[in-house]
């Protein structure tokens, strides 16, 4: 907070500074602004005349079309229940990982991380088939629990590798001073360590939620049944129905975004401490 | 029995790791091996008889064009979109830090793009820049800034730089926030020493700031490259790899040979020369990184 | 601290919860794993050549599960389908019918991985040249003992012929059939005096003349030329099939390079430059649609979908559309480049239950369900019985009535077509030909850098040539 006033202020670089803001916010939020436009104009205004940005007559006949013909809400608890499964999982297997290696493994520590973040460089695509074929095997084609275990395997690497640093910053003396007083090792975890990284756990469940949330490749090849898509799939299917309709994708995409964009300014201030104060220490 | 402390130390140990390394394990050994393993092959996506060909589908690959193509593509497309991601990021969070009045606000609506899924990236922007129905380009003929209205997924000119602005506009808000959170851990008292010393804002800048932050924007780009070079949803949403095959990265181009021609072989061959260009590049990157770390502690 | 753990544990628990309950109903994909031996007596007794079709007093009960993909993704011919398993379902208590429906674009996908994991439907529709690699990749069965007992010469001979392989074995049945034709918006011929063009040098000058006088509000025609779809082959394939040549020779190999090709390439181009929307460069069947739908070009190719689409996008516009024969390269010519699509329904190998699948099949053309089926898209599903093209239930419907011309216009051009590529018979060269977008990429390249249209034609036959290499 200090160093705010340290910094030399002059009006011209506070007005730069402004301006420059202003320019990006603009760009930043515009793409969301005209999709809600668009959504609420009535059929042939958007194509009628695109410039025009306030809509003459406001409908809501695409949200009518998206939720009661689509039934796109559906879509949207599906992919909040696998996202949220998944996040859960992989929180809880990461963390006991993550522990893990620091506490009763540190010399491989270095190592591991490595090799986890190597993971992170499998090109999705490249594993595209072999996951369908496993999931063809085990009978979980189709099947939103499937969906969840190909997302397990992505997020619970780089969930190590991002929680090994948080870990790595709690003092080995609390966790003494706890077993002194008769803790054993899953208490320990559970009452003392836990707490002390729950903010690194936070930016990684918000990390790995968001990952699964917007996940498309994968829902797209394992998911068949429209009742079981996700949203990204599910909207991607509006764009080959056979009338194009921007009004309705419009309106669909909006319900995507919308909460998507309330979340996200819920927890900004969570998902900030998330890269710097883990990973890197 | 009493078993040793270290030995039951390690136990513990093992029992607290062992649901990790079952989910990487057998989640992402199999197919990671299998791949390799069909990439010898001459695998057909939807015939079951393969057989072993060693080293043809590289060779096939290594002499296609059409592959180097792609590589080239997907080399411009990263360091374009990285640089813009990172060059936007970093100033708009040095401007955010410098602000008084505002601060949350602006954050909070900068952040905005954070929050698309790539499927409603590729629709809201398609739908935007749409050459017939859309706004930007009604738009800049209105204000009379063009004649007619520009194409920009379909003039050979534009496509790509229209891509990497997108790309630009969904990941610097990311790169934004990391470099602000890392702007908190620069220890202040620093700052006051350097301007007594009479230090300008730029010099603090360069000798205060960026060694501070620069491990944690270091490993920042690392995990960017290589988001942005295996990003496969992005590109294929919006422009499917065309026109004429100019914004072709080497994932579509994977994706293209193994499900369009369905050469299941020869496509795993592409994705993992993919992954072993990646470790190239990464380990420079660490070894850099390594160097900041020692530097720095 | 204490607070956010407890927060974290109730989380943990609801999730655990969730997942539970996600395993819970994530239900049986159950039986695919044995595929049972391929040739199946048809199940059900005499399907008598009457149109009331038989199958309601078969011998024995049917039971299975069976899983059926199709791509009629939207409203009534959604709905009709529905009705129709569900009635199917009624009647047969054993049988449990799981319908999944996919875009056409992601159909492929689908079923290609599909393949490769294992995991395929009973039945499905298809497009003709997807039948082609089903065939190929042995994937799906003949279907000949359920054409028979249907009664084969109910059916048009032409689809027919153009799903049986070289075994002699026909492996689908037609469901509807469709021609593309070129449509137009009267209003805008009206606007400029102008006649409907008869031929492809009378189309251009009429589409110029709207695309001038229009300034950008709308435009003569659009060539579409995305790669993620096979408009510009299906263009091009118009203007060669209309002088006589085709795009694939009788032999399989790639043909761009014949006089009538290279000039079908110049045309495009020419109309490209000077009549389309320079966006139709990227664009896919839909967005090439929506322009006319929307009133925004006055020429299209198309089938009678656009009706439906018309109706409703711009239902103003709906007076005022029709269709008329493919324009001819010199005037007085007999048209014959033709496009047919007949789409039919496959039953894949990996079926445990092809005779539910057969017996559906057969159902699904009984009178109460097929009329209404057909219906759900006016004139632009036309049947595959010929005895339903008579039927006045068909025949009776307003849109028909309304569009009795176009219906004549491509009934006569269904019976004069056949898909691209398949001039000669089934060929898995038409898959290639029209799915991997290297004609849609050789049009691309011509425009953004130039390239001169013999040597861009070369180098795209040349690929495709290469590609017909991996079907080896």
């Amino acid at each position: 907070m200090k160093n705010k006033r340290l910094l030399k202020r002059g009006w011209f670089g506070d007005t730069v500074s402004y301006i420059y803001l202003t320019i990006l916010a603009l760009i930043a939020i515009f793409p969301m602004a005209w999709v809600l436009l668009t959504s609420v104009k009535g059929k042939g205004e958007m194509t009628g005349d695109p410039t025009s940005i306030l809509p003459k007559v406001l409908t809501l006949d695409n949200y009518r079309t998206v939720i009661e013909q689509l039934n796109f809400g559906n879509n949207i608890a599906n992919s909040i229940m696998v996202a949220l499964s998944t996040t859960v999982i992989a929180i809880l297997v990461s963390a006991l990982g993550a522990y893990g290696v620091v506490r009763f493994f540190p010399r491989f520590g270095k190592i591991m991380t490595r090799v986890l973040i190597t993971t992170y460089m499998f090109p999705p695509i490249l594993l595209a088939v072999p996951y369908s074929i496993i999931m063809g095997k085990v009978g979980l084609m189709n099947n939103r629990l499937g969906l969840v275990i190909v997302y397990l395997s992505f997020s619970v690497p780089y969930a190590i590798w991002l929680l090994v640093g948080f870990f790595q910053t709690v003092p080995l003396e609390i966790e003494e001073a706890a077993r002194v007083d008769g803790a054993n090792k899953i208490q320990v975890f559970g009452r003392v360590v836990l707490p002390i990284v729950a903010p690194g756990l936070v930016a990684v469940a918000i990390y790995t939620f968001i990952n699964a949330w917007n996940e498309f490749l994968y829902s797209l090849i394992l998911m068949n049944s429209s009742e079981k898509m996700t949203v990204a799939v599910a909207l991607k299917s509006l764009e080959g129905q056979e009338v194009l309709d921007w009004g309705v994708m419009m309106a669909a995409s909006a319900m995507v975004v919308i909460p998507s964009v309330i979340f996200f300014m819920l927890i900004q201030k969570k998902i900030a401490g998330g890269l710097a104060s883990g990973s890197v220490k | 029995m009493k078993l040793d402390n270290r030995v039951r130390d390690k136990l513990a140990g093992f029992a607290f790791i062992l649901p990790a390394l079952l989910v990487v394990g057998l989640l992402l050994l199999y197919p990671v091996v299998s791949s390799v393993f069909f990439s010898f092959t001459s695998k057909h996506l939807i015939k079951p008889a393969y057989e072993f060909i060693w080293f043809d589908n590289y060779i096939k690959i290594l002499t296609d064009p059409d592959f180097w193509a792609a590589f080239l593509t997907s080399v411009k497309w990263t360091i374009a979109s990285l640089a813009g991601q990172i060059l936007t990021g970093f100033t708009a969070a040095l401007a955010l830090e410098r602000i008084r009045r505002g601060k949350g606000a602006y954050r909070t609506l900068l952040i905005i793009p954070w929050a698309f899924p790539s499927i409603v990236i590729a629709l809201s922007w398609k739908w935007i820049l749409n050459g017939v129905s859309g706004f930007l380009p009604n738009f800049l003929v209105k204000l009379g800034l063009c004649e007619t209205a520009p194409q920009f997924f379909s003039s050979g000119g534009l496509v790509f730089p229209t891509l990497v602005f997108i790309n630009v506009w969904f990941g610097a808000p990311l790169i934004m926030v990391n470099v602000l959170s890392a702007l908190q851990t620069v220890p202040k008292d620093q700052y006051e020493a350097a301007q007594l010393d009479g230090a300008t804002p730029w010099q603090s800048f360069i000798h205060i700031t960026l060694p501070h932050i620069r491990v944690v924007v270091g490993l920042l780009v690392v995990l960017r490259t290589i988001w942005v070079f295996n990003n496969f949803d992005t590109i294929y949403l919006i422009t499917g790899g065309g026109p004429a095959n100019l914004t072709q990265t080497v994932p579509i181009y994977a994706y293209n040979v193994g499900w369009g021609l369905k050469q299941l072989g020869r496509s795993s061959a592409v994705t993992v020369l993919l992954l072993i260009f990646l470790l190239i590049v990464c380990m420079f990157y660490f070894k850099i990184l390594d160097k900041w770390e020692k530097e720095g502690a | 601290m204490k607070k956010a753990m407890k927060r974290t544990l109730s989380l943990l628990l609801a999730g655990i919860l969730l997942v539970s309950l996600l395993a819970a109903c994530g239900g049986g994909n159950g039986g695919q794993s044995n595929p049972p031996p391929a040739s199946n007596p048809p199940a059900s007794a005499p399907g008598g050549s009457g149109a009331s079709g038989g199958g309601t007093d078969a011998p024995a009960p049917l039971e299975g599960e069976i899983t059926f993909w199709h791509s009629f993704t939207q409203g009534p011919r959604l709905e009709t389908i529905q009705a129709a398993a569900d009635a199917f379902v009624a009647e047969n208590p054993g049988v449990k019918i799981t319908i999944e429906t996919f875009s056409w674009a992601d159909f492929y996908t689908k079923w290609t991985t599909g393949l490769a994991s294992g995991n395929v439907p009973d039945m499905s529709t298809a497009l003709p040249n997807h039948v082609v690699e089903m065939i190929d990749a042995d994937a799906i069965i003949p279907m000949d003992n359920l054409i028979d007992s249907m009664g084969r010469d109910r059916f048009y001979e032409a689809p027919l012929t153009e799903m049986t392989a070289e075994d002699g074995s026909c492996y689908a049945v037609p469901l509807y059939s469709h021609a593309q034709v070129m449509w137009y918006h009267q209003s805008l011929l009206d606007k400029y005096d102008l006649e409907v063009p008869t031929t492809w040098d009378e189309l251009y000058d009429a589409a110029k003349k709207i695309s001038g006088g229009e300034g950008g509000n709308a435009f003569g025609t659009s060539v579409p030329m995305g790669t993620n779809d096979m408009m510009a082959t299906r263009f091009l394939n118009f203007y060669v099939r209309s002088a006589g040549e085709t795009l694939l020779t009788a032999d399989g190999k790639a043909n761009l390079t014949s006089q009538a090709a290279i000039d079908g390439i110049n045309y495009w181009i020419k109309v490209y430059k000077d009549c389309s929307p320079t966006d139709s460069l990227n664009f896919n069947v839909l967005d090439q649609a929506t322009l006319y739908y929307t009133g925004k070009i006055c020429f299209d190719f198309n089938s009678a979908f656009q009706i439906g689409g018309v109706e409703t996008n711009a239902p103003e516009l709906l007076d005022q559309i029709d269709c008329a024969p493919m324009p001819t390269i010199n005037k007085g010519d007999p048209q014959v480049g033709y496009e047919t699509s007949n789409i039919p329904m496959v039953i894949w190998k990996n079926s445990a239950h092809p005779e539910v699948c057969e017996a559906f099949i057969k159902y699904l053309y009984r009178p109460e369900n097929y009329v209404p089926f057909l219906l759900s898209v006016p004139v632009g599903m036309l049947p595959a019985l010929k005895e339903i093209a008579e039927d006045p239930a068909f025949l009776s419907d307003p849109t028909v009535q309304k569009f009795t011309h176009a219906k004549d216009v491509i009934s006569k051009a269904v019976g004069e077509g056949t898909a691209i590529g398949m001039e000669s018979g089934p060929r898995p060269e038409a898959g290639l030909l029209t799915s991997q977008g290297v004609i849609e990429s050789m049009f691309q390249d011509i425009i953004i850098n130039n390239t001169p249209v013999e040597q861009a034609a070369k180098a795209a036959e040349d690929k495709l040539n290469d590609l017909f290499e991996t079907l080896g």
